[in-house]
Parts: C-alpha cells; sequence; structure tokens
C-alpha cells in the first residue's frame, strides 16, 4: 500500500464546505489533499435551492444567522459574481396568513428585523410587487423586497476547487475515506479507496478536517468521537423554464415549500424537511406526497406553477446538528458548527466542520482553517473574502461573450454564462467545436472537450454539473447519446459511450419517475422510444 | 393557460421531438437559421433568463407557421419566434421594410400613378436601383398596382345595388384585392351577390397589418388592428358577418391580434368567416343553392397555403371545389411556396424562397394543371413567377363555374 | 355538418394504414390529423383516392347517441361537426395525447373511454430505464374491437393502434402489430 506523507492537511469531503475549506488552506500556504468519493458537489451541496440568501428568512429568529448570511452574501456578490445573479427576493404576504398569525402585523416585525440585521429591506405595494414579479401571487396584500439571489452551487463549488488546485492542493475525487490512521490519541492520516481501480491507498498529514456533510457523522464515529447530527431530508422540484424572475418567499415563519427561486433557465420550488435514518442518505426518493406539498405551497407563491412543466424532482440531507449544550440532544444549532476534538473529545489532529448552509460556506471555510492553522502553528490571514474566484473576475455575460471573435454563437454567450472568464480556455478549432451536442442547455462539442481537459469530469453527470448538460427540458433524450460519444472520445475510450449513456439515463429516470405524468410523462414515453426503438421516426421523405 | 407567467405560452410543453424541424422550410436552405425548435421553445427558455440570448438569426424564419401545425405538443412555435422579435429586436425597421411592409399607404400613392409605377417597377435599370438601393430583389416580379382601387369601382359600380338583398355579409377585402387586383373582389361581389347576399364595405377598412408585423412595425399594426376590431364590432352589431378573401389577412385578424398584438378579438371572432368556409356551410345546409354552367370544365391542381393549413380551414376550398361538376382536381403536397409575404422580396432571401419553393414547383409541374387554385394572393406571385402556370383563387374559379344569372333567379325566391 | 362513411381520428401510422385501405375500397373516409399529418408521403395515397385530410385539426370532443358515437366536433370547423357511420380511434398514446395520465389517473382525453392502468402508481416505472415499463402498457379496453365508454361498448368506435391497451412502440419495433390492428379494424367495417 502506498503511503505518502507529504500533506499538512486532509479535508475529507468535496462538498462546497471541503471545497472552500481547500481553497482556504491552500491560499494559506499548506499542502492540501481533499478527497471525495464521488464527484465534487454530489450530496447536500448540488442538491438544494440555490438560494443565495439575504438573510431575511432568519431575521426574526436567528438574528446571528441572519447577519451572518448578509455578510456572506456582499462578500459572494463580490468573489463568485459568475456564479450569482442578483435577481433580488420579495417575501409576500398572503390574505390567508392574516389568520395564521403571519399577517401585515409580522411584516413590520419583520421588516423591523432586516433593517437591524443590517439587511436592506422595504415594504412596497401589492400592484408594485406585480409589477416586479408578474408571476407572483396577485392575491397579496403586502411584500418586502430583500436583496436575495441565487446561487449555482456546481459552478461555486467547481470554482473554490479549481482555484484550490492553483494554490497546490491535490484534489481526488472518487475516493472513498475508509479509515483513519491513528496512533493513540492522534489522527496520523487517512485509508481511502480508489472507487474505480478498487485500490486503496493511505494519506498522512498532521491535521484531517471532517467535511463530509450528513456523512461526516460516520467519518466521526470512526475516530472515536460523536456528533449528534440527524439528516433532514429536503425534496424540491424543478420547473421547465424559468417562471419568475425574482425569488419569492412567504413572509412567515419558515415552513414547508415556500422558496421559489429562478435559476439559469429553471425555476426550483423548495424545500421539504423530513427526518430520515442515516441509512437513507445515499438513496433518496422524492414522494408523491412531498411532490403534492410541493405543488401546493408553490401555487400560493406563484400560481402558474399549477400549469407549468415539472421537470424532476431531487431531495438533499441537511446535516442538522444537536447543540453542544444541550446535554438532552433535543435542540438543534442552527449556525455554523466547527468542532476542536482535541478540546472537546482529546482526539488529536482532527476538526469537523458541519451545520451552516451553502450561503456561509466561505466563512465556514474561514473557521475551520482557523482551526487548522492554530493547530498548525501557521499565522496566515483569511483572503478569501476579498479575492475572486476564477471564472469571477469578470462575470457579465455580456462583456465575457465580447472575447470570442466574430458573431458570438448561443453556444458560445451560454457557455460564457457558465465558465466566467475562464470562457477563452474553450476552444473553437473546428466547425464540429461549435456544433451544439446539447440544444436545451446550449452546451457545444467544444465546451464539452473543455470540461474534460480541464474541470476533471469521468461520466456524464460530472459533465452535466460541469456544463448543464442534459439538464433541459428533454432531460438528455435528444442529447444523451451525442454527449456520451463526445465525452467517451475526449476520455480516450470510445467504447465506453453505452455505458455513459445507460448510467446517466437511469439517473434522470430517477427524478422524472417522482413527477411521472402530463407532459413529463410523455417525455418518458418518448425518451423510452428514443432509446429502445431502433428506428424511432422516418423522416427521410417528409 | 398561464396568463400570470412572465411567458403566456406553455412552451416547455415541448417534448423536443423535431417534427417542427423537418416541416420547416426554412432550416432545409438556410444553413444561418437555427430552426423553429432552436429559435422558439429553445431559444426561449434562455432569453427569459437574459436578453442577451436573443440571436439575430430569428429574422430567417417565415413565419410560416407549419412548425405549429406539425407540433403535436401544441407549442405556437412561431407565435413565439415573433414575439422574441418584437421583444427584443432594437434595430429600426429599414426604409425597404417600411415599403414593403406599409401596403395601405404605398398603395393609394402607387395607384395614383399606376401605369407609370408600373411601368418603372418593370424596367430593369429601375429594379437594379431597388435592389442596390432598398434591397428588394431584381429578379422578384413586382405586384402590380391597379389604376381603380377595388372600393371606387364598388362605389360607383355595385353599391348601390346591395341593399336590395335580403341577407348581407360585411367585406374585409384586404390591400391586395383593393390595390394590386380589383378583379377579385369583383368576383367576390358576383358571386355572393348570385347567392343572394349583399356585399357592404366595413367603415374603415385598414391593413390586417400581417406585413407590418413581420417587420418589427409594433405600434403601426396595432393601431390597424384597433382601427379593424372597431369596424368589425359595428359591422356585428348591425347584425352582419364578415366575410374574408385573403388567407394571411384572416390568419392575421384571427390569431395574430391576440396572441402577438395583444388585441382581443374573442367577441367578434366567430363572426368572421373565409369565403370558401362561408360559402361552403350555405351550400352544405342548403340555405343556398348553386346552379353551375353548364359544360364547364377545368383540370386543376390545389395548393394550400401555409396559413390556410394553420386555420385549419382548407378542407372548406377542397369540399367546395370538389362541388363543382366540371372540375378535375388533384390536392398537392402539403409544401410551402417560399414567398411568405414580403419574406421573399427581400434581396437576403430570394434564393432561400426559391429554394424552398422547387418541391411544390415540382409536384405542379408533375400535376401539369390548367391553373393551380389557391386563396392566397402572395403564393399567388412566386407560383405564376416561379413556373409559369396561373394561380386562380378559388372566389374567381367559382365566378367562373357557377351559371351567375340562374344561381341568382334561383337564390332570389 | 359534413357527412362521411368513416371518420379516422389521428393520421399516424395506425390512421393512415386504416384510411387509405378503406378509401380505396371505396369507403368516403375522412381523416381529422395534427402534427405528423404533415408527413407528405403517407398521405398522398389517400388523398389521390379521393380521401378527405383534414390537415392541423383536432377532433375535440362528439356526441353519443344510444351505443353509438354520432359525430365529433373539432378544434377548428367551429360549428361544423363531422358525422359518420363509423369512427376509427387512432390517437397513440401519451405522446399525442390519445390517453393523457395526471397525477391521479390516467384517461381518455376525447371521450372519457374506459382505460386499462393501475390506479398504484408505484408499479408504473421500472427504476431501470432499461427495463420494461408497466406505463407504456396502458390504453383504452377493447372489446371485439370497439371501444368501450362507462363499462358499454360503443358498437361504431374502432380504437386502433397505440391507444389501445397493450400497444407500445417505445418498448420496440411494433410497426407491425400496430398495421395489424389497422387492418383488423378495415375488415371488421368492410364486413357491416
Amino acid at each position: 500500500m502506498p503511503i505518502t506523507n507529504d500533506f499538512d492537511v486532509i479535508i475529507i469531503g468535496g462538498g462546497i464546505t471541503g471545497a472552500g475549506t481547500a481553497r482556504d488552506c491552500a491560499m494559506r500556504g499548506l499542502k492540501v489533499l481533499l478527497i471525495e468519493r464521488h464527484d465534487i458537489a454530489t450530496g447536500a451541496t448540488g442538491r438544494n435551492h440555490g438560494l443565495l440568501h439575504s438573510g431575511a428568512r432568519y431575521a426574526v429568529k436567528d438574528s446571528e444567522s441572519a447577519e451572518e448570511c448578509i455578510r456572506e452574501n456582499k462578500i459572494l456578490r463580490s468573489i463568485a459574481s459568475n456564479c450569482i445573479e442578483d435577481t433580488g427576493g420579495l417575501f409576500i404576504t398572503l390574505p390567508e396568513d392574516e389568520e395564521s398569525g403571519y399577517g401585515l402585523d409580522y411584516q413590520k416585525k419583520f421588516l423591523e428585523a432586516c433593517n437591524k440585521a443590517g439587511i436592506e429591506s422595504r415594504a412596497i405595494s401589492p400592484s408594485e410587487a406585480r409589477q416586479m414579479e408578474p408571476s407572483v401571487n396577485p392575491s397579496l396584500i403586502g411584500a418586502v423586497v430583500v436583496p436575495d439571489g441565487s446561487v449555482d452551487p456546481f459552478r461555486l463549488c467547481a470554482a473554490n476547487v479549481t482555484d484550490a488546485a492553483l494554490h497546490g492542493a491535490k484534489i481526488l475525487v472518487y475516493t472513498e475515506f475508509l479509515d483513519f490512521i491513528r496512533q493513540n490519541d492522534t489522527i496520523l492520516g487517512v485509508k481511502v479507496l480508489d472507487t474505480r481501480t478498487g485500490q486503496t491507498a493511505e494519506y498522512r498529514a498532521p491535521v484531517t478536517v471532517n467535511a463530509a456533510g450528513i456523512w461526516g457523522h460516520g467519518v466521526a464515529e470512526k475516530a472515536g468521537v460523536h456528533i449528534g447530527m440527524y439528516p433532514a431530508k429536503g425534496a424540491l422540484l424543478v420547473f421547465g423554464h424559468r417562471v419568475n424572475n425574482v425569488v419569492i418567499n412567504r413572509c412567515r415563519k419558515s415552513a414547508d415549500g415556500d422558496i421559489l427561486v429562478p435559476g439559469d433557465s429553471v425555476t426550483v420550488i423548495g424545500t421539504t424537511s423530513t427526518k430520515v435514518p442515516f441509512e437513507e442518505c445515499d438513496h433518496m426518493e422524492v414522494t408523491p406526497d412531498e411532490v403534492r406539498l410541493l405543488l401546493r405551497e408553490g401555487c400560493a407563491l406563484c400560481p402558474a406553477l399549477a400549469s407549468t412543466r415539472i421537470l424532476r424532482a431531487y431531495a438533499g440531507v441537511r446535516p442538522l446538528v444537536a447543540d453542544d449544550s444541550d446535554p438532552t440532544g433535543r435542540s438543534i444549532s442552527r449556525g455554523i458548527v466547527c468542532l476542536d476534538h482535541e478540546t472537546r473529545d482529546g482526539v488529536k489532529g482532527f476538526v469537523s466542520i458541519t451545520g451552516g448552509k451553502l450561503m456561509t460556506y466561505r466563512l465556514m471555510a474561514e473557521l475551520a482553517t482557523d482551526a487548522v492553522c492554530r493547530k498548525l502553528g501557521v499565522k496566515q490571514a483569511c483572503t478569501t473574502a476579498d479575492t475572486p474566484l476564477p471564472g469571477s473576475l469578470d462575470g457579465r455575460i455580456e462583456t465575457v461573450s465580447k472575447r470570442f471573435e466574430g458573431k458570438v454563437s448561443l453556444g458560445q454567450k451560454s457557455a460564457a454564462g457558465r465558465q466566467g472568464d475562464l470562457v477563452g480556455k474553450i476552444l473553437f478549432e473546428t466547425e464540429a467545436d461549435k456544433q451544439l451536442v446539447c440544444e436545451c442547455e446550449n452546451v457545444t462539442l467544444a465546451e464539452i472537450k473543455y470540461a474534460v481537459r480541464e474541470l476533471g469530469v469521468r461520466n456524464l453527470q460530472d459533465l452535466r454539473r460541469r456544463t448543464r448538460v442534459g439538464m433541459g427540458t428533454c432531460q438528455g433524450t435528444l442529447c444523451i447519446r451525442k454527449a456520451a460519444k463526445a465525452l467517451a472520445e475526449a476520455l480516450g475510450d470510445p467504447s465506453a459511450a453505452d455505458k455513459l449513456a445507460a448510467d446517466y439515463l437511469d439517473e434522470r429516470w430517477k427524478g422524472m419517475r417522482a413527477v411521472g405524468w402530463g407532459d413529463t410523462l410523455r417525455e418518458m414515453e418518448f425518451m423510452q422510444r428514443v432509446y429502445k426503438f431502433e428506428k424511432p421516426y422516418s423522416y427521410d421523405e417528409v | 393557460m398561464q396568463e400570470r407567467n412572465i411567458s403566456s405560452n406553455n412552451f416547455e410543453q415541448c417534448q423536443k421531438c423535431s417534427l417542427c424541424e423537418t416541416v420547416c422550410p426554412v432550416m432545409k436552405n438556410n444553413p444561418d437559421y437555427a430552426g423553429p425548435k432552436r429559435s422558439g421553445p429553445d431559444g426561449e427558455r434562455y432569453r427569459l433568463k437574459n436578453g442577451i440570448f436573443f440571436d439575430d438569426s430569428l429574422k430567417y424564419c417565415l413565419n410560416c407557421k407549419r412548425c405549429e401545425v406539425a407540433c403535436p405538443s401544441g407549442v405556437r412555435i412561431a407565435d413565439l419566434i415573433q414575439q422574441a422579435r418584437i421583444d427584443f429586436s432594437h434595430k429600426a425597421p429599414k426604409l425597404r421594410d417600411i415599403m414593403l411592409a406599409s401596403t395601405d399607404q404605398m398603395g393609394p400613392v402607387a395607384g395614383a400613378f399606376a401605369p407609370i409605377v408600373n411601368f418603372t417597377l418593370g424596367l430593369s435599370p429601375v429594379k437594379g436601383v431597388l435592389d442596390f438601393a432598398l434591397g428588394i430583389d431584381h429578379r422578384r416580379t413586382l405586384p402590380k398596382y391597379s389604376s381603380e382601387t377595388f372600393v371606387h369601382w364598388f362605389k360607383k359600380n355595385a353599391a348601390s345595388k346591395q341593399a336590395s338583398f335580403r341577407k348581407q355579409v360585411s367585406y374585409f377585402h384586404g390591400c391586395y384585392a383593393n390595390y394590386n387586383y380589383p378583379q377579385l373582389g369583383k368576383d367576390f361581389v358576383a358571386v355572393m351577390n348570385a347567392f343572394g347576399f349583399g356585399v357592404q364595405l366595413l367603415e374603415n377598412e385598414r391593413c390586417c397589418g400581417v406585413a407590418k408585423i413581420a417587420n418589427g412595425m409594433i405600434p403601426a399594426a396595432t393601431r390597424d388592428a384597433h382601427a379593424n376590431m372597431e369596424a368589425f364590432r359595428k359591422s356585428v352589431a348591425q347584425g352582419l358577418d364578415i366575410v374574408t378573401v385573403s388567407t394571411t389577412c384572416t390568419m392575421t385578424l384571427m390569431e395574430e391580434y391576440p396572441e402577438l398584438l395583444k388585441v382581443d378579438n374573442s367577441d367578434v371572432k366567430d363572426h368572421i368567416s373565409l369565403v370558401e368556409q362561408f360559402l361552403y356551410k350555405a351550400i352544405a345546409s342548403g340555405a343556398v343553392k348553386p346552379v353551375w354552367k353548364e359544360g364547364w370544365k377545368a383540370r386543376a391542381a390545389y395548393h394550400c397555403p401555409c396559413h390556410q393549413e394553420r386555420l385549419g380551414l382548407g378542407i372548406f376550398t377542397v369540399e367546395l371545389l370538389k362541388m363543382i361538376p366540371g372540375m378535375q382536381l388533384t390536392e398537392l403536397d402539403s409544401n410551402c411556396c417560399g414567398i411568405a409575404g414580403t419574406y421573399g422580396f427581400k434581396k437576403e432571401n430570394f434564393k432561400v424562397s426559391q429554394m424552398i419553393g422547387k418541391a411544390l414547383f415540382d409536384d405542379i409541374a408533375a400535376a401539369a394543371p390548367e391553373f393551380v387554385a389557391c386563396e392566397c394572393e402572395t403564393c399567388k406571385w412566386q407560383i405564376e413567377m416561379s413556373t409559369g402556370v396561373p394561380v386562380k383563387n378559388p372566389v374567381s374559379i367559382l365566378a367562373e363555374a357557377l351559371d351567375l344569372e340562374k344561381t341568382s333567379e334561383l337564390n332570389r325566391a | 355538418m359534413m357527412k362521411f362513411d368513416v371518420v379516422i381520428i389521428g393520421g399516424g401510422l395506425a390512421g393512415m394504414t386504416a384510411a387509405t385501405e378503406l378509401q380505396k375500397s371505396g369507403v368516403r373516409c375522412a381523416v381529422v390529423s395534427e402534427g405528423l399529418s404533415l408527413h407528405n408521403p403517407s398521405t398522398r395515397e389517400f388523398k389521390a383516392a379521393g380521401g378527405t385530410l383534414l390537415n392541423g385539426d383536432s377532433v375535440t370532443g362528439g356526441e353519443f347517441e344510444e351505443g353509438r358515437l354520432a359525430s365529433v366536433r373539432t378544434a377548428k370547423l367551429g360549428d361544423v361537426t363531422l358525422e359518420a357511420e363509423t369512427f376509427i380511434l387512432a390517437t397513440g398514446k401519451y405522446f399525442s395525447k390519445g390517453i393523457v395520465a395526471d397525477m391521479d389517473r390516467v384517461y381518455e382525453p376525447l371521450f372519457g373511454l374506459d382505460v386499462q392502468y393501475d390506479s398504484d402508481r408505484s408499479t408504473w416505472f421500472d427504476p431501470s430505464f432499461a427495463a420494461p415499463q408497466r406505463f407504456l402498457e396502458f390504453g383504452v379496453e377493447v372489446r371485439d374491437g370497439k371501444a368501450v365508454k362507462d363499462g358499454e361498448v360503443i358498437r361504431n368506435l374502432y380504437p386502433i393502434g397505440e391507444v389501445v391497451y397493450g400497444i407500445s412502440s417505445a418498448q420496440g419495433d411494433t410497426t407491425g402489430q400496430i398495421r395489424q390492428s389497422a387492418l383488423d379494424a378495415v375488415q371488421a367495417i368492410r364486413r357491416i
């Protein structure tokens, strides 16, 4: 078994927290190894709303979280402009909210709390709200404008990983944590499994960071420490196109299905919240009841959802953490939880970073890196709040698109939107490079080649997270054969195309099954026909 | 439907089956055009996100609506494309486009000097100037302007007789019958009168606006639409249904007013019908009876204009023509002739326009008819220019095939 | 009102096969067809034989009288209905909206015909994309070649092709099966 011993810190988990921590550690000059059992952003990072919270949601109940959010909101706008869209947000009050005690009186309280937390917000009239967002429930009785936005978590995670690598970090995806290497009360490193080759390996470092989200519970157990975590499943629905251009929230106590976020070319409603057993975390299915609930609540925010096609459903698991200060373990900590297991449990060389939210990943990473640095005696200050991420030096599609010569094609504009100022690395050398592989999301062959070359893509799911290939209306019906062929060729193994396509179709199928009726079912029938019928239609002589 | 959506069209019903691409006449012939699926529903998803995704190539869409007829999901693909052009194309229309589009404003000017205009339009150097300066293709035979408009003729020769009929209809003649081909209007009046219907002009009929829509002159088209709706309402209030002869005008009044110009027509829509639809229903129900000329014979081929196909009303023309005893009718395959109103007149479109029409021209050549029956005036220009086979409007065919006097006697009772 | 011997609803493979066979044997047919009807080669023979093609139109409903379908309405013809002795339903499956699934049920949208399906949604799909999928079998019930509505046989309405329970081209090449179901209906109608 090969043993590699030259890292300062090992980070377990390639979600946004691990990616952010890897970046921060690398920027402070540490030698970093990040291990991730799947691809980056496959857990809760890629399975949420993609909401850039203003913090307003927490303002009334948890001013600390609210202040944290608005601070990070402003930071992300400046360092991750390519991953963020400044949509603005509305908190609306509906007539029925009066009855449940969340009427306009509550709105006043809400406004005060927002302003106190430093969240710029103002009440507007129902007609102003309808004008600002025509799809909003027209029967609303009040609305508050807040600086919400949307964030692309895949892009954000990829940008952090890319920047970590640029600062010397080693990134190992498809590398599963098996166990710790430990000597008495000290963690010396990790044993890992390369899930594609089946080979195991050991890596050593003076500090290991557990950033594995809900799976961090199991990671901690291996170190003999207990973190009281609860998996809370959150189900979400993706609609076929943008129904709203402004985030719509319900101005009341946080509840199921009360946030509607426009993200990239779609709209997402979420979320539910159900405690589930740990065994279910790897196999989440969205139930019919969850779909019904989300639709009902979604329609209250935006009635047009009732007749909008649902592309698919998905669910993520939030890592809820029991508050250490409560011996019963019943109260849940809402904020960031950074545990130094040496002081807490007497286990040296081990830090856990959990809780928090996508929004506050950078702060979580800063806290975790501070803990690592303390252990290593490194005194470098954190600079992640002031240093733009790769791709975000100039995030506007309009300006980035200008980097192409001549007439800019839709594929190029779309690539500019996704890859930001890194778009120059996409090489349109031949006519074929300009051809669209995915027509729903305007993904060119050149962008696929770029993703394989520079973004560590191994399969179609990885490719989807980097380029949106197959995420559009047809869910891959028309493009997956083409994409699989292009990817297999770019990976240097053309024979792998069928297997790549089959795996991807199973994954798409899962999300579609949960909402398999209406136009989605029509698409499912068409998808089956395209892949199972050799000659689906004869167009020869139209 | 999603009235409150930021997009009023349920376009995500699109399943990406790509049938629209197989029937799009432009896509086959112009590689610069991305086709209906990508320009319509695919493009719309991205345009909703950011207007920068509007692509200039949408101008190549000729709005034939064949994609909409083909779509098994009911997506209004062509409307999506036209709407995007209205919303995002901020280029001012060129002088050439304004001239081609302003059929009712150019009409009166040109009509007054018709012999001169027709003469000069026919001269090669003049066409060359149009070609160079305006981008109107010099190979085009431009529509001729008549020296006497239909309306002028009607007021002088026919208006006074109309009151004597028990039944009355309003006639939406359109710009073509008025300025370019008054004979069509005269035929209409003759046929309607023979069946016992008096014909009334609408109060202040304006151009339907289709050419203005196609050339991005939306405010002007909307003004026309409102004026026409007012005229229709007055007519309906007097108990007069509106009968039209032009397919494209009819599609514009019925479909484009509410969908693109957001001019509500729901209160009068059911009172508007194409003349073939109107007459078929009248004859089939026994309300009127035709007497056909003895010994009249013709071998004709029917070309269903794209917009007629979109309206779904071609069947009335076919069934009406099949009633004529001496008619030997071939139904041509469904194809676009390539002109699409003002589209084919533009220099940049000429070649594509002719390539699109080729399948139809070949089909006509194979059928070798005496004439082509077709409701659409711009199809007529294109087919006549490209095949040399004359094209007759079904109303004119009826005017020929009917024994007008005997029909008139029979229906007077 | 327009009167024909047979009105065929749907101009796909099944509908055009039946219509062309019938029209060529002198039965006056009308085909109401949206979408695929722009497919010229399949309609050419039918039109040449004198058949009536309602291109780009769609049936929106019908009138039943004493166990038979008397007439149908279409989207484009307004108050003009289509009457016939016999009707053929060839509207296909979900994709062409011959049957429609909503969250709780599967139904036939034009006439409310009886549809065979499983009300337990959990049986509709196999998690593996490549496996056979139960939902693709669903379709209208057929008894003696005829449609059923509220448990009663509609004696002049013949469903053919993919709208029928058990026939689906999405599970492999079923061209032969679809064509055969059309020809069976043609045989039955010719016997009348």
